[in-house]
């Protein structure tokens, strides 16, 4: 710790915190352009000039200055910082008035304006006049993808940018050509950027240089109405800030959440409301003479009234899809559990985790910062770039900070940092429980981290894959007091939240691929399920947002409410409940799933006993506990994995896949984008990198 | 047949004795009484227009005394709207010239198009691109979105 004086207050700060962060802790706020706090610090926009006493004796740059660089007076005094002093004021105002020279007047068309850094700190620390007569600088605008707009005139040579695709994203697409006034940022091949987070160098950049291509020129931020909520693009559970006007979602902006995902979050997540204005059900359908007809909600309850009636319970069954909130999960499996039904799933994927192995078998019982704890990481049957984009930057900033030994059984991808390819199936897993060198690289590690993906149990022997993968964390130790490196990866929103509340087949019961079979069911339940296709002959009941897979194949088809439509609690892969909030409205006659579900169980005569959100979450918070205590992971009791090591059975030989086929087409929202459809076509970050 | 002429005729009747009451009780069409009398008395007709407007002046251009110079004035052959008056015969009644569109022998180009009155309060009015009860073309406006329809 090191004393020094800031504006006349003394404050104590840890000897390697720059001076910019020490005025922060003494309360004074610091002007920056290029400063972020998870980037390296590159010290070239010279904003966050200060004077100093025990250092050089010019203005010196906050941001790159540490505190143990300064030097105390001849007495011992400690070093003094001024930030108000004439000397700070005019420094501040002579780069304001260089920053200023060369950016156009745009703000009125600017879709940075009212959120810039530039303006904000231009109208509290700049000058009202300019002394620069000449032509301003102009400069190409430069094409780098389909997600990030560029107006190049703007740019103020921050390099945030280019140090964030270079450091979080790791792909090296941005960087700097030219000097001085010729300075400019580009891809040089003005091809698209490779990277999931593209969309984070727009939040990033302090001007309007880079800004969001699916939202230019649509909204400002003013009139945007802003609700917390959490995403479900992927399993993450990455918190989120839904921008709405009106009954419109105008923008997704991520949240910071240190625990979960920092401040990124990847561009499915940001870039996919385009899809809940496209492709939307609207009102009931039901099928009549093979065709679907509107209908009104109390005709297609009475279809299906008629239909659940006349049908033997256990020929009955119901699959939970992956954009679920926990409480239509917890709905569903009581209404079944009232029907007399066992055939209930929430495992489109046919992964095989089972809440009867304990709660520590499928959940990422290391939590995403426990990545930054781990010291040696084993990837099994995973893509983590493409299944949990932030979870990856996390493994990425692990890396980074060294010390990380990586290794992969399964698809050979790129992950953005190296690692040791082992093996593409489960006789490398096997191999691994007994010895070898990663074997030795994971047991002499301090905290090693093994990471399943869904690509390793989405498969007939999956049970088996987990119990190996299961043995061999606690073969190498990943399983001990204080640290549970045994990480399940999911890649569905509500999968966490389902296996919490029981949503598998009950004793008897037939799970998803025995209800998709032929001839298995007479009626299935689609609670937005569009991953699997149930076979001809049942009576399919649809309840989804999106006319896709599960409508089309629908003989009743109930319109119900995407995520920014409805409240309710999600469980991220961790195990953490996230509350999200409503954002905007279902459209048309559609209606939030927990109040159709609930509706359609007095119609069926098996009545839900509550008859609001409230009551409904009051029930669930009941019944298991730790859904309520939000934000908060409850650590699962580790001895589970142990007895799931122990249960062994054969794995087949099959190389691991992922589960993920186009990250940019995975759920019915991101597949009614035209932005996502778009970055399909183009391939970003994963083929397209291969190819070259 | 009979009582289709009959119906005719009262229908003109009826029609013939609203015409005489807006004569009589309202300014805003046609002329009102005392202009008759006073375009009798002192006006001179000039010249007729192709929506029918009548235009007159003082009798051999008399320097009017309360105006200073010679008094010119329109009679409208229903409603009146000042705005049918056409390009040539407004430069004539707000004396920008002195010399009628009748006597002068202007012939328009075939580029011009014909008079047309301010159609402003009337179905024909102008409506910009994209106004809500202009037609089919409605912009895109917050709240929207595309219905699924089975077929798709």
């Amino acid at each position: 710790m090191a004393k020094l004086i800031v504006d006349g207050t003394e404050v104590d700060v840890p000897a390697e915190y720059t001076l910019l962060q020490a005025c922060e802790v003494a309360g004074v706020e610091i002007p920056r352009f290029c400063f972020h706090e998870r980037l390296s610090i590159a010290g070239n926009c010279r904003m966050c000039l200060v004077e100093v006493k025990g250092g050089p004796p010019k203005p010196t740059a906050s941001c790159a200055m540490a505190v143990k660089d300064l030097r105390p007076g001849p007495n011992g005094e400690p070093p003094v910082v001024l930030t108000k002093s004439p000397m700070v004021k005019k420094a501040r105002e002579g780069v304001m008035e260089f920053l200023l020279i060369n950016h156009p007047l745009d703000c009125p068309i600017c879709d940075q304006g009212g959120e810039c850094d530039l303006q904000d700190q231009a109208m509290a620390y700049g000058v009202d006049t300019s002394r620069f007569a000449e032509n301003k600088r102009a400069v190409e605008d430069k094409y780098i993808g389909p997600l990030v707009r560029t107006s190049m005139n703007r740019c103020i040579h921050c390099t945030r940018c280019v140090r964030f695709t270079t450091e979080v994203a790791g792909a090296a697409d941005l960087g700097a050509i030219g000097r001085g006034e010729d300075m400019e940022i580009t891809t040089y091949l003005e091809h698209a950027m490779h990277s999931e987070l593209q969309g984070n160098v727009a939040d990033l950049c302090p001007v309007g240089a880079l800004t969001h291509k699916p939202y230019a020129f649509h909204a400002r931020p003013w009139e945007l109405t802003k609700t917390e909520s959490v995403d479900v693009m992927d399993a993450v559970g990455s918190n989120i800030r839904i921008d709405t006007r009106g009954r419109e979602v105008m923008r997704i902006l991520p949240r910071t959440n240190e625990a979960v995902n920092e401040e990124w979050i990847s561009d499915k997540t940001r870039y996919v409301w385009d899809g809940l204005k496209a492709q939307r059900l609207d009102r009931p359908y039901v099928r009549k003479d093979g065709r679907l007809v509107p209908a009104t909600w109390t005709e297609a309850f009475s279809v299906i009234a008629a239909r659940v009636k006349a049908t033997a319970p256990a020929r009955i069954g119901a699959i939970l899809g992956d954009l679920a909130t926990v409480e239509e999960a917890f709905a569903l499996k009581q209404l079944f559990d009232k029907l007399g039904s066992k055939n209930i799933d929430s495992r489109q994927d046919g992964a095989a985790l089972n809440p009867a192995l304990g709660r520590a078998s499928y959940i990422f019982n290391a939590g995403i910062d426990g990545i930054e704890a781990a010291d040696a990481i084993l990837l099994i049957g995973t893509d983590p770039r493409h299944e949990a984009s932030v979870l990856n930057a996390r493994i990425r900033k692990r890396w980074r900070a060294g010390g990380l030994k990586v290794g992969v059984i399964g698809p050979r991808v790129d992950l953005t940092y190296p690692y040791e390819y082992l093996g593409a199936g489960p006789e490398t897993l096997a191999e691994l429980a007994g010895s070898g060198t990663f074997a030795e690289a994971l047991k002499a590690a301090e905290r090693p981290l093994v990471i399943v993906g869904q690509g390793a149990v989405a498969r007939p022997d999956g049970a088996a894959v987990l119990s190996l993968a299961a043995r061999v964390a606690v073969a190498v130790g990943a399983v001990k007091e204080g640290w549970n490196g045994f990480a399940v990866l999911h890649t569905a929103a509500s999968r966490v939240g389902a296996l919490d509340v029981g949503v598998v087949p009950g004793e008897g019961g037939l799970d998803v691929a025995g209800m998709t079979a032929a001839g298995a069911l007479d009626v299935a339940f689609l609670l937005g399920a569009d991953e699997v296709d149930v076979a001809p002959g049942a009576f399919v009941i649809y309840l989804g947002t999106h006319g896709d897979r599960g409508a089309h194949r629908a003989d009743v088809i109930l319109p119900g409410a995407a995520y920014p439509e409805k409240s309710g609690i999600y469980v991220n892969t961790e195990g953490r409940p996230q509350f999200a909030n409503r954002a905007a409205f279902p459209p048309g006659d559609a209606r939030e799933d927990w109040a159709v579900l609930r509706a359609l169980s007095e119609v069926i005569g098996h009545k839900l006993p509550y008859d609001t959100l409230l009551a409904l979450r009051a029930a669930l918070v009941a019944a298991y506990p730790h859904l309520g205590r939000l934000d908060q992971v409850e650590p699962a009791d580790a001895g589970s994995i142990a007895a799931l090591a122990g249960l062994g059975g054969t794995a087949d030989k099959g190389a691991f896949v992922s589960t993920i086929g186009d990250f940019f087409l995975t759920n019915p929202i991101a597949r009614a984008s035209a932005v996502m459809a778009e970055c399909s076509k183009l391939r970003l970050g994963s083929d397209a990198v291969a190819a070259e | 047949m009979v009582r289709a002429i009959k119906g005719e005729a009262s229908s003109s009747e009826a029609w013939a004795v609203k015409e005489f009451l807006l004569y009589v009780f309202t300014w805003w069409n046609k002329q009102t009484v005392g202009t008759m009398l006073w375009t009798r008395r002192f006006g001179e007709f000039v010249g007729q227009d192709e929506a029918g407007n009548r235009y007159f002046r003082t009798k051999g251009g008399a320097i009017d005394p309360q105006l200073g110079f010679e008094r010119r004035w329109v009679i409208y052959p229903g409603y009146a709207d000042s705005t049918t008056i056409p390009t040539g015969w407004y430069g004539w009644i707000h004396h920008r010239t002195d010399t009628p569109p009748t006597e002068e022998s202007y012939t328009p180009r075939d580029w011009q198009k014909p008079h047309l009155r301010n159609m402003t309060g009337s179905p024909a009015a102008y409506r910009p691109k994209g106004a809500v009860p202009g037609g089919r073309n409605r912009p895109e406006v917050t709240g929207d979105y595309k219905a699924w329809a089975p077929g798709e």
